[in-house]
């Protein structure tokens, strides 16, 4: 799976051919409906149990639903075992993009190349942010950690709008084009790709946790950081790590965003759907977050396909909202909801 | 190696002792306090005429933009300080601020535009309205806290977005809500100062008929604002912020003071979006991005988290920096050559801006606010001060 030579200047041409070739998977098919009560009711109600039309809607949503997973798993892992609420995690996404354009684009390598360079410059700006920047915040109002991580945000945003201008980069085509059809059902085989790729990131962080020495120490200090200090653990080294991991992930997501929407300043957008997902698989469950990241994701396209875009980062937060009314721990999460 | 252990820090504002009631309660701390006060006073008539006076100060330092920005600060002033309130001394996380700012802006939509009511009438509704919504939103308040409920509260943003965007779409179509500068009724036309010739009321356009009318608008609310933190109901705030079964174990009523800093916030940030609209002239669908909120976040953790000097301090911040660095970009000797600060200006502001968040929060957690204190006891201890 390696790019071709594609250069910064074809990208309006390239963009244009995918367009024709790949259709818009995070849009699914069509442009959408809007919503017209009381006559659309029965339009909508009949599109809604077409197969054909959701069948791509749920597959492109488990795709996008698993970039959401991934986001809110680097961000839930942070907020566990830091107690930062990281709202600059959608902002990491958007520079993983954009390294991904100089990977793929500017120096041509290869996808597996590409994601491990992507990974390690991330993890690299993860390390920095801890002992830069978040380490000596620790005592602080949680608000005013959580602005710190808004303006580490705004300082990313500006670099890159600084290095790569404010034109927005065409969508990278790492993936391979085309669909397959089940039924009458066209499906893209990027969203297959996309889900496979980060299930396997997935098997590979759960073995990470579970097998390795710094596995356990993120979940020692993330389950008591006292006791784990006591024991012999740095928290210092376990958070810098934390946050290495959380920002590889993001970079990671952002590289696969890439593959299927135009690389712009708006992909920071994503670090708010990715909120939702955190929330309703529980802020304190690392499983929950991809769990929440599928709901939100087959939520997000079929609600913004049958009642409009407009509704879908709404939608996400109102199942938010909801979740925190009904069940504050969210799907999977522990009882404990005083962690500040 | 046990640095990252969780040690609470003493806040300048919220950590102030009291020695006894009366100190509780006064105005003005100390007698210096009063005489600042006074010479702002004095400051808020004479620079409004001084800005009018159309001078060209030397190095071509910028004299007529200033009005602008006094009076964009004018506007947010009280919604920063509405929200400094909430987040800072009543502790309730909220992220849904823009959200009510476009609630106040639906009031003017509908009370000013439908029904043609006057700007006064139309600020008092968008208040009652803010107030009655901010209630209602408090609700999750009652069962959530801390990183939970500023979660929740962006909930209410994007439903609130969401409402605006219908609202705006149904009444005004896609030409967003535009709307005329207020005038001052018929009767007035004959009174000195504000009289005009037409026999008709003053049409408020200008910057200086805008400073007058902004000017009660900020200070008022501001001065409400910090007399209720004074009050008992302001230190029952306090309590809940700092842990609210304590609060209901001495006897507050916690459920009731959560949602009373819910409305009364609500309501004052809602009168600042009202006021926006009127000021602005025009407001579309993308008028309320997240950013808003981030950027009113930012104002109040700059100038000093939960103290209300510090969001008015914050909002002068926030507007006079990218006029500054406007400034110096054009006229300062060796930063005018360099092409690429020309080029990149907007990005380079964004730079100054997000590192100096970063930079203030991590150095002076109390912001400019704690500095304005500093440079205050300075003077004050002179010459003994080191």
């Amino acid at each position: 799976m390696s790019t071709g030579s594609l250069r910064e200047s074809s990208f309006r041409e390239v963009d244009l051919r995918l367009n024709q070739t790949f259709g818009s998977f995070l849009t699914g098919p069509g442009e959408g409906r809007q919503f017209d009560p009381p006559l659309g009711v029965p339009v909508v109600l009949a599109s809604a149990f077409d197969i054909s039309t959701n069948l791509p809607l749920i597959v492109g949503g488990i795709a996008l639903g698993s970039i959401y997973g991934i986001v809110a798993l680097g961000f839930v892992l942070v907020f566990k075992s830091t107690g930062v609420l990281n709202l600059a995690q959608g902002d990491f996404l958007m520079l993983g993009a954009y390294l991904s354009v100089t990977m793929l684009v500017s120096y041509d390598s290869g996808f597996l190349i590409a994601i491990v360079a992507v990974s390690l410059v991330m993890g690299a700006l993860g390390l920095l942010i801890h002992f830069s920047v978040m380490k000596r915040l620790v005592g602080q109002p949680f608000f005013s950690i959580v602005l710190v991580t808004i303006g580490v945000g705004i300082v990313i945003r500006a670099f890159i709008l600084m290095i790569y201008g404010p034109i927005e980069k065409g969508r990278l085509n790492a993936l391979p084009s085309g669909s397959f059809e089940i039924g009458s059902a066209r499906i893209l085989w990027a969203s297959v790709v996309i889900v496979g790729i980060i299930a396997v990131i997935l098997v590979a962080f759960m073995l990470f946790f579970r097998y390795t020495r710094l596995g356990l120490h993120i979940r020692a200090v993330a389950d008591n950081l006292e006791a784990a200090a006591a024991q012999g653990i740095r928290p210092d080294t376990v958070y810098a790590m934390t946050w290495g991991v959380s920002l590889a992930l993001a970079g990671i997501a952002g590289l696969l965003y890439g593959n299927v929407n135009n690389v712009t300043v708006q992909a920071s957008t994503i670090g708010l759907a990715a909120v939702p997902a955190a929330v309703i698989g529980g802020l304190s469950s690392l499983s929950g977050a991809v769990v929440g990241g599928l709901i939100v994701g087959v939520a997000e396209l079929l609600v913004g396909y049958h009642l409009g875009q407009e509704w879908r980062l709404p939608m996400a937060y109102m199942l938010l909202f909801f979740m925190l009314l009904v069940k504050p721990t969210g799907l999977f999460g522990s009882k404990e909801l005083d962690r500040v | 190696m046990n640095t990252l252990l969780r040690r609470p820090t003493k806040h300048p504002v919220l950590d102030r002792v009291s020695t006894d009631y009366r100190d509780e309660i006064k105005i003005f701390g100390k007698t210096s306090d009063k005489r600042w006060a006074m010479l702002f006073g004095v400051a808020a008539v004479i620079v409004p005429w001084l800005l009018d006076a159309d001078l060209t100060p030397p190095m071509g330092f910028p004299w007529s933009t200033w009005f602008t920005v006094i009076n964009l600060t004018l506007l947010a002033a009280p919604a920063a300080a509405a929200f400094s309130f909430l987040v800072g001394y009543s502790g309730q996380l909220s992220f849904a601020h823009a959200g009510f700012l476009a609630i106040g802006s639906m009031s003017v939509g509908y009370f000013g535009l439908r029904f043609g009511l006057p700007l006064v009438i139309v600020w008092l509704l968008a208040g009652v309205v803010g107030a009655l919504i901010g209630v209602v939103v408090g609700i999750p308040a009652l069962r959530l806290r801390g990183p939970y409920l500023l979660l929740a509260t962006m909930g209410v943003y994007f439903i609130a977005l969401l409402a605006w965007k219908k609202f705006l779409l149904a009444e005004f179509g896609f030409m967003g809500m535009q709307v005329p500068a207020p005038q001052l009724p018929a009767w007035t036309a004959d009174l000195p100062w504000i009289g005009t010739d037409t026999g008709e009321g003053l049409l408020i356009r200008t910057n200086l008929s805008w400073y007058f009318v902004l000017l009660p608008m900020c200070v008022i609310p501001i001065i409400l604002l910090s007399n209720l933190t004074r009050s008992r109901e302001g230190r029952a705030f306090a309590a809940v912020r700092v842990r609210d079964v304590s609060a209901s174990l001495i006897g507050i009523n916690v459920a009731r003071t959560k949602l009373l800093a819910f409305g009364v916030s609500s309501a004052v940030v809602s009168m600042s979006g009202a006021l926006s609209c009127y000021y602005l002239g025009a407001r579309g669908e993308d008028s309320f991005p997240v950013q808003l909120t981030l950027n009113f976040a930012i104002m109040i953790v700059v100038g000093g988290f939960a103290s209300i000097q510090g969001a008015v301090f914050g909002t002068i911040f926030y507007y006079v920096l990218p006029e500054l660095t406007r400034w110096l970009r054009s006229e300062a000797p060796i930063i005018r050559d360099v092409d690429y600060l020309q080029d990149h200006a907007g990005e380079i502001d964004l730079l100054i801006f997000g590192l100096l968040v970063v930079f203030v929060l991590m150095t002076r957690p109390d912001g400019l606010s704690g500095l304005w204190g500093d440079i205050k006891g300075w003077f004050a201890r002179w010459p003994f001060s080191n």
